[in-house]
């Protein structure tokens, strides 16, 4: 913490003083919070004396000292209330102290201030974070995904229901500028089994959002930001478990545990289920099956949308011990199965074409504080997926909004005719490795590593695979940080190298024989160096200010690489997308009486992007193929303001407005400036924003019962789907405002009922072109806790 | 107890803060189209820019002169990758949907010249369409040799909606081992003439083929689509190219066949013929052995990538060197063939090659009495429309549409 140079200082000072005078008292001690986790970064003082020290990361302290008397010992930190021991010591002797902070703030569901350690230590950090508490959002039927759609800068589109494509847009970067993962380690090449919008909240403890500058230590190739879930932590014995059923035959499933042992043996069981049907109503124009006509503005369900999702994750492991603070192996197996309705428009409906995916990813993952050398921390993890995704499409039928559909006799596929089946033997290996320097300050080394091997048949055409041979590739990111903490200042700088081999083999015909086929190998590797710094000071403990600045660069995904082998033609020659990246945030949070707190962020960005890789359509048409496009600025600014009075009542909200701007300003060919120069992107939300609040009832009707009524409002201002400055006869997205309803009734810790509405109104929300979203939806929701 | 009360009375009130959702259902039954007194020209303007593209419609009372823009002006298509066909006076804006159906959009000019959407109808993604008679035929064609079938539909322009659709299985066609892919339609006599070529269908190569040097035409009856023969011709390669005509027909019914000579396999260009034309005489089914017009003789070193049939004998073509010959490339050259006389005359008063971007590929406008070709030309500067004089060989500039390059140019006719 920011008082660590000064201790240090104080006990460089203290040894020498030691040495000069001989005999000293010692105070030495441990704070923890009511839970017994340390507490870092305490002030233990002897009040009315120039003596005092700071806990470490293990919350312990020692104070050496030539001292007598009676002083007041004084431990405090943010959050928590100040404890206070009145004590009698002796020269030369030694005194030992057990010291618990309770926490100051409060601590019920609604969202705290202050006394959240862990959340609000990220929060502080010079980077640009924003931190869920996910714990809060247990009692909702949220998953991670739409968790997010309550972040400052933080838009999610899905194409659908349950299960749906998700697409992430973080203050202007979408797709895959933005990078998943989930305790530190990049979500690449999960698979559709595991996936943002299938993991329920109650797998993570708080998700930190990284906007823009990403900390080395996360290892990922990250142009826009990144979301790191961090998952429970397990620190005693857990059993929960919880189902919620809703609208449109909705169900969720999920239990929780954690069991620890002798010698600190952990395990842990997360596992999960979700089905829907997702057969809400849209509006549409439904056609005629054979002559084509609409129907307009036909108000029907959808009829094909069905998915589930069923997933474990199991780990064992040991915990503090010798060897290791934490060693453990962990597998996650899962399934998913995904009827498709419809295509990239809502016209085009389909009735019997599907997917199914797998999961099976077994992962190693090590930690050890002071590892051979004192200060030296190792981090390991390790994972490989032996998943697969397959695509059956084997009816030749074309469906129309109606269900109705023609049959034709010969082999074909709604789309294409296909039972292909691919596995892409994704591998990950990260290690970091940072040295603590006794002035507080820490050097960071880490290395990501990913490697890919796409291996994939079609049972319908055997003979094809020979001109689709293993598509391979390595992805190296390795990063060289120093963090620097010096009084109320903060400081990292850093260095990211990307390197990139794609091993591909291209077939030929060397004959010119019909059917005649052979291989060249072929190699190519890209090698990128990044950089960046971020600052963060506090003014007063309740003023905060940050900046960061990062050249950061995102590699081609495998998928962009080589294609999906369904919709996506693979482009080898992409280039890595490249941005530029200023932050500037301010923080305050004010105590106004004991029961009222307010908390105001405010953070200004700037992004200079370009080689975006955007899809456009193949030379024939019939795919789409990523490709380096275009230059964009974003200038634009998020504010989140939240106000808690007493326990029961917190309110808030958060408003975004990014200014996307096109950069380019001479096409390709062109010597007069492009029409859509510094014209708005078009297809981007770019003023949004969110609305919550929440009130507790406590020890209602009985002691221990517990309502909390919560809201949730979206608000996200029109948009033009074509660029704003052509035409006169436009399409666009009208203003869309969705409210979100929940009651929450807890009958002491173990028994927890929720009901939950979303889209009160009813109201009609669109995502990606003309794809609607459900309507008014109803979900009650049971969660039990065992232990 | 009273605060919760006034929470709740505060949350729904908040929750009557709701937009309004206005529907504008533009839809206004189907009337009759009389063809009108007055001419207007429709251009699709495709805007220059890396994403976010959509077409835009812009009408204008003449081609030779002006300058209209995108810029706040136009019928905004949904994307780009659209396609246009005017038929029956009505203009019709198909979505290429990537092998899925997607709407298509009809409209007229109405009293006050204005272009009025009159339907939206549901048609599966096509690669070639051409009107016979009062109808379209749109054709969906497999480019997978496992699934060797074409799909044709029959759009009534009068209803705007299909009236018959059927399949041809390809492989039979092409009766060689491959699949015969239709380049496009072109009505013969009120019969649909559907030149292909022929092409693997296969794995990384689906559109190279081991016979480079070959033309078919495969004629249906119409409207029953009953397959009546395969025309060749082995002087030439194949006929027009994917997604382009290379059929036209004469006042004297003599049909003329365009070849590109663009036959590859596995990446490398293998046709040994030259483009060139060759003639079906007027109520013959087979080509004239007699008629040669060796185009890359005649141009000395250049081929036909595009063609526009002017009247009297008179294509406009557009001329890409031999050296630079390529499966989709576009020719920035153009000239006018006379099939009469074999006469090859380069138009002047265009700008240099070099100093075009694009030129409008499918949709060049000839007028009704032949005498004039309107091209779309994007140069460094501007897209422009260049009117070329059959007679004379030379080009005028024309109308300059800025903010995009012209996709198309048609004409529709109105009564004020």
């Amino acid at each position: 913490m920011k008082y660590n140079i000064l201790y240090t200082l104080l006990v460089w000072c203290m040894g020498l003083i030691q040495m000069a005078w001989g005999q000293e008292t010692e105070l030495s001690g441990r704070v923890t919070n009511a839970e017994n986790q340390p507490i870092i970064g305490a002030s233990i003082a002897l009040e009315g004396s120039p003596y005092g020290g700071i806990s470490d990361e293990n919350g312990r302290f020692v104070i050496r000292e030539k001292i007598e008397g009676e002083y007041t010992l004084v431990a405090s930190y943010l959050g928590y209330t100040t404890y206070r021991q009145g004590i009698k010591v002796n020269v030369g002797d030694k005194y030992k102290f057990a010291i618990k902070l309770e926490s100051a703030a409060i601590t019920i569901d609604g969202i705290t201030v202050s006394g959240k350690t862990e959340l609000r230590e990220v929060r502080e950090k010079a980077y640009n974070v924003t931190v869920i508490d996910a714990l809060q959002l247990h009692n909702t039927t949220l998953d991670v995904g739409h968790a997010l759609d309550r972040i400052s800068g933080i838009r999610v589109r899905e194409s659908g229901g349950v299960g749906s494509q998700m697409n992430i847009s973080l203050n202007g970067f979408r797709g895959k500028q933005v990078r998943f993962l989930i305790d530190g380690i990049p979500m690449d090449n999960f698979g559709s089994a595991f996936q943002m919008n299938n993991i329920p909240i109650h797998l993570a403890e708080r998700i930190e959002v990284y906007k823009g500058v990403v900390p080395i230590g996360l290892g990922a190739d990250a142009l826009g930001g990144a979301i790191n879930i961090i998952t429970r932590a397990q620190k005693r014995n857990e059993l929960e478990a919880s189902y919620s059923f809703g609208s449109f035959n909705t169900h969720r499933f999920n239990i929780y545990g954690v069991f620890t042992g002798e010698n600190g043996l952990i395990a842990k069981v997360n596992a999960f289920a979700n089905y829907s049907d997702n057969d809400y109503k849209v509006a549409v124009d439904a056609a005629d099956i054979n002559t084509g006509a609409y129907f307009p503005k036909q108000n029907l369900r959808r009829f094909h949308d069905q998915y589930h999702n069923q997933t474990l994750i199991a780990s064992i492991g040991v915990r503090d011990v010798s060897y290791a603070d934490h060693l453990s192996a962990e597998m996650t197996v899962g399934s998913s199965y995904k009827e498709i309705q419809t295509g990239a428009r809502i016209v085009t409906v389909f009735g019997a074409w599907h997917r199914r995916g797998t999961i099976i990813k077994p992962a190693l993952k090590y930690q050890k504080k002071d590892l051979g050398i004192e200060n030296l921390d190792l981090t390991l993890n390790a994972h490989y997926n032996f998943g697969s995704e397959q695509n059956i499409d084997t009816l030749n039928r074309r469906y129309n909004w109606l269900g109705q559909y023609k049959e034709y006799e010969n082999d074909g596929g709604e789309r294409s005719y296909s039972t292909y089946k691919y596995r892409n033997n994704n591998g990950l290996a990260m290690a970091n490795l940072t040295y603590r320097l006794n002035d507080g300050s820490s050097l960071v080394l880490s290395n990501t590593f990913n490697s890919f091997n796409r291996q994939g048949s079609d049972a319908l055409f055997p003979d094809n695979d020979a001109y689709d041979r293993p598509k391979k590739n390595l992805k190296n990111i390795s990063g060289l940080g120093y963090n620097l903490k010096f009084e109320e200042w903060d400081g990292s700088i850093f260095m990211k190298n990307y390197n990139q081999q794609n091993y591909f083999s291209q077939s030929y015909n060397p004959t010119g024989i019909y059917g005649d086929v052979a291989y060249v190998n072929a190699h190519n590797s890209t090698n990128l160096l990044g950089y960046g710094l971020a600052v963060s000071h506090f003014f007063n403990s309740n003023f905060q200010i940050k900046t960061s600045y990062e050249k950061s660069y995102r590699m081609p995904e495998t998928e962009e690489l080589f294609g999906d082998l369904i919709n996506l033609r693979g482009n080898l020659s992409l280039r890595p997308e490249h941005s530029h990246n200023i932050n500037l945030g301010a923080d305050f949070w004010w105590n106004i009486k004991d029961a009222e707190k307010l908390h105001i962020s405010s953070n200004l960005f700037y992004r200079n992007a370009k080689d975006f890789i955007r899809p456009r359509l193949d030379n024939n048409q019939t795919m789409q193929i990523m490709d380096n496009l275009g230059k964009v600025i974003n200038m634009g600014i998020e504010t989140e303001v939240r106000y808690h009075l007493n326990k029961s009542f917190n309110i808030g909200g958060n408003l975004t407005y990014q200014d996307l701007r096109n950069n380019v300003q001479y096409e390709e060919g062109q010597t007069v400036e492009s029409v859509v120069y510094r014209d708005r992107i078009p297809n981007m939300p770019f003023l949004y924003g969110n609305a919550d609040a929440s009130y507790t009832f406590d020890n209602l009707w009985n002691k221990g019962h517990k309502l909390t009524l919560g809201y949730n409002g979206l608000y996200v201002h029109g948009f033009y789907l074509y660029w704003p400055s052509l035409g006169n006869d436009k399409l666009d997205i009208p203003d869309q405002i969705s409210h979100d309803v929940t009651l929450t009734y807890s009958l002491g810790r173990k028994m927890q009922f929720v009901v939950e509405t979303r889209n009160l109104m009813d109201s009609k929300l669109y995502d990606n072109f003309s794809l609607q979203k459900p309507g008014r939806s109803l979900t009650g929701k049971i969660k039990y806790t065992f232990l | 107890m009273n605060k919760p009360y006034f929470l709740l009375v505060a949350i729904f009130l908040s929750l009557f803060f709701i937009s309004c959702d206005n529907d504008d259902n533009g839809d206004t039954g189907d009337p009759e189209i009389p063809s009108g007194d007055v001419t207007k020209y429709v251009i699709a303007a495709t805007p220059t820019a890396s994403e976010g593209v959509a077409d835009y419609l812009l009408t204008v009372d003449d081609l030779t002169g002006g300058v209209i823009s995108t810029q706040g002006n136009g019928v905004e298509q949904d994307g780009t990758y659209r396609y246009y066909v005017t038929s029956n006076n009505k203009f019709y804006s198909l979505l290429y949907g990537q092998g899925n159906p997607g709407a298509v959009t009809t409209y007229i000019l109405d009293a006050d010249g204005e272009l009025e959407k009159i339907s939206d109808f549901q048609s599966e993604t096509v690669q070639a369409f051409a009107p016979i008679g009062d109808e379209i035929l749109l054709a969906k064609i497999s480019r997978n040799i496992d699934e060797p079938f074409a799909s044709w539909y029959r759009l009534s322009t009068e209803s705007n909606q299909f009236v018959g659709e059927g399949q041809i299985n390809t492989e039979v066609l092409a009766n060689n081992g491959e699949v015969a892919f239709f380049t496009w339609i072109t009505e013969v006599d009120g019969k649909a003439y559907m030149p292909y070529m022929s092409v693997k269908a296969c794995c990384n190569d689906r559109f190279g083929t081991s016979y480079p040097d070959s033309g078919w035409i495969a004629v249906f009856d119409y409207p029953s689509m009953e397959f009546e023969k395969v025309i060749t011709d082995d002087r030439i390669s194949g006929i027009g190219r994917y997604f382009t005509n290379g059929l036209s027909v004469d006042e004297k019914g003599d049909v003329y066949a365009v070849s590109s000579a663009v036959s590859s396999n596995n990446g490398e260009l293998t046709a040994s013929n030259p483009g060139a034309i060759v003639r079906i005489n007027s109520g013959e089914d087979e080509f004239d052995p007699n008629y040669f017009f060796d185009l890359e003789q005649a141009s000395g070193g250049y081929y036909p990538t595009f063609h526009v049939y002017a009247g009297q004998g008179k294509f406009v073509l557009n001329m890409e060197a031999v050296a630079d010959r390529g499966t989709y490339s576009t020719g920035k050259k153009y000239a006018i063939a006379d099939v009469y006389n074999k006469t090859f005359t380069w138009v002047t008063g265009l700008p240099d090659a070099d100093d075009i971007v694009l030129v409008t590929s499918r949709n060049n406008f000839a007028s009704a009495d032949g005498k004039t070709v309107a091209v779309g030309i994007t140069t460094q500067t501007s897209s422009y429309v260049y009117n070329i004089d059959i007679a004379t060989a030379t080009a005028t500039q024309g109308l300059e549409v800025q903010g995009g390059k012209i996709t198309a140019i048609h004409e529709l006719s109105y009564t004020e």
